[in-house]
């Protein structure tokens, strides 16, 4: 950048106005970069939480519905039926893959009773990790944003900066009034930053809590279940 | 995934908007604090201060000292002291027989050794006929006034018996503007008077300055070259060489011809004992260099200097 664009540049920015477009389109273009990118991941990031708190409330009580029907002593094979079709959610997934794969070493010609509960156990574990994967998709990006935005924005301060110490060096002007803008406007960068990171480090952190729990609780489900048909199968050997 | 979008866009957007509304910096208001003009100057600059007035309108390039006179330039063979009388300073008798403080009188009628070359430092008596007159006036009114507190006396201790002579007692009190016009013819009404500045070209226009500004110092180059000259006849003694502290200060007195008028004086003292001899030789030098070239414009900067000699610098080549 030669002196006299610096020079052209800090013209505007001794008579600027201090909004929030203000701030925005007298950034360099790195700048408005840094900030649009940063208004994006907040947004995304935002979409994220509340995507992700209604899916984990559904979940929860979707999981307490199901684990109220499971021990209220109905039929394993009617509950079977009723949610066959459609899994909907994370447990009764995890359920209709055990019963699929137990119905099926039954519905066969022959009984293939060897192995069959760690077969169980297996198709579990998969369902398991895809249904603890599926709770997980997208926390990863809260994270990044988290960790990485208050770099980012301090990256469009620094740049921010720069431009405007340049800028104070081609108008060999010193006085607050050139030297404020440029700053306020470099800052500006780091603020959207804060804003974006800050929610996405919180969030991540109680995603991931709660993603730890209805894991625990799939798990927990699991087990129980695992045990309920071995003494099954160990009845009908 | 999409309502969470959706979501997230409108807050975003609704935050935006409500920051357009409500973020506008409000200008910050200082506390006028009264300025204190500060400069940061050099001894140099201070003791080189242009002689000229504070309220001077022109700010020069090249600030001249205020010259009323142009200083003579006197032939350094003209040796001879003038003596100029100085004519006696008669002081008021004074009315009040306060006790006479004891006039310290010189022995003998003092000659004068050194030449009074400038023009500004003639001594008028100012002490003159108006000055005894005030003095005379001063004491009448102590009388007077003594006078008229007997009668203001007298006429309240009247008051208090009767009232009726308060008109009377009025009268007394009003102002007698005759007396204060007879006191009035006696201010000194002469214009506020300063002595002749001299220098070396004829300047009228102050520059920005003090009056008591001094431009016409010795500059270093000039108390360099006082030096050299000395030193050009100065033969420090030998085994001087590398002493540390046998640093000399001399106090060097000189008439307008750049002879020396009076014994140098050595003002700074030394333990070593070389100390003596490197002072002793100094002086001498003094002494034999003489008379110095000097600008004459400025006798009265280097008429009374203090040079300081470093053996160091003789031997350091």
């Amino acid at each position: 950048m030669n002196p006299a664009d610096v020079a052209q540049s800090a013209l505007p920015l001794t008579s600027s106005d201090l909004s929030i477009f203000g701030l925005f389109w007298q950034a360099h273009w790195i700048v408005k970069f840094v900030m649009t990118g940063l208004i994006a991941s907040s947004v995304w990031v935002w979409a994220i939480v509340v995507d992700k708190t209604i899916l984990f409330s559904r979940t929860k009580k979707a999981m307490d519905r199901f684990e109220q029907a499971f021990w209220s002593g109905q039929s394993l094979e009617e509950l079977y039926r009723n949610l066959q079709s459609r899994p909907n959610h994370s447990m009764a997934a995890l359920f209709v893959a055990a019963m699929r794969e137990w119905k099926r070493s039954f519905e066969g010609s022959t009984r293939s009773f060897a192995g069959l509960q760690m077969r169980i156990e297996k198709v579990m574990d998969v369902t398991i990790a895809r249904e603890v994967e599926r709770l997980e998709r997208r926390l990863l990006v809260l994270a990044t944003v988290g960790s990485a935005g208050p770099f980012v924005g301090l990256f469009g301060t620094v740049w921010g900066i720069m431009t405007s110490f340049q800028s104070i060096a081609a108008s060999k002007n010193t006085s607050l009034a050139v030297v404020a803008p440029g700053i306020a406007e470099a800052l500006f960068a780091t603020a959207i930053g804060l804003i974006a990171a800050i929610p996405a480090t919180i969030f991540y952190n109680k995603f991931s809590s709660e993603v730890n729990k209805q894991a625990a609780r799939l798990e927990g489900f699991a087990d129980e279940f695992s045990a309920i048909l071995s003494r099954q199968i160990d009845e009908r050997v | 995934m999409k309502l969470g979008l959706t979501i997230s866009s409108a807050g975003h957007a609704a935050l935006l908007a409500w920051g357009l509304v409500t973020f506008s910096p409000k200008p910050f208001e200082p506390v006028l604090a009264e300025s204190l003009p500060v400069d940061v100057i050099s001894s140099s600059e201070f003791t080189q201060i242009t002689a000229g007035s504070k309220t001077a309108k022109t700010i020069e390039k090249a600030p001249k000292p205020v010259v009323d006179k142009v200083g003579e330039r006197k032939d350094p063979k003209d040796l001879t002291p003038k003596v100029t009388d100085k004519p006696e300073i008669t002081a008021a008798a004074e009315k009040p027989p306060a006790p006479k403080p004891p006039e310290v009188k010189p022995p003998e009628p003092k000659p004068k050794p050194e030449p009074k070359p400038d023009a500004k430092k003639e001594p008028e008596p100012k002490v003159d006929a108006i000055a005894e007159a005030l003095k005379k006036e001063e004491a009448k009114k102590k009388d007077e006034a003594k006078k008229q507190e007997e009668a203001k006396k007298l006429e309240e201790a009247k008051k208090k018996e009767e009232a009726k002579k308060r008109e009377e007692a009025k009268k007394q009190e009003k102002l007698d503007f005759s007396k204060i016009e007879s006191k009035l013819a006696l201010l000194d009404k002469r214009e506020a008077r300063r002595q002749a500045a001299t220098g070396e070209t004829l300047n009228q226009t102050a520059s920005l300055g003090l009056p008591t500004g001094r431009a016409a110092t010795l500059s270093q180059s000039e108390i360099d070259a006082l030096r050299a000259q000395i030193q050009a006849c100065w033969s420090p003694p030998v085994g001087v060489a590398d002493a540390r502290d046998l640093n000399v200060e001399i106090r060097l007195m000189l008439r307008q011809d750049g002879t020396v008028a009076a014994d140098p004086q050595i003002l700074n003292r030394s333990p070593n004992p070389l100390f003596q001899v490197a002072a002793e030789s100094a002086r001498r030098a003094i002494l034999r260099c003489q008379p110095y070239r000097l600008p004459a414009a400025k006798y009265d900067v280097w008429k009374d200097v203090e040079v300081n000699f470093d053996p160091r610098d003789m031997f350091r080549g």
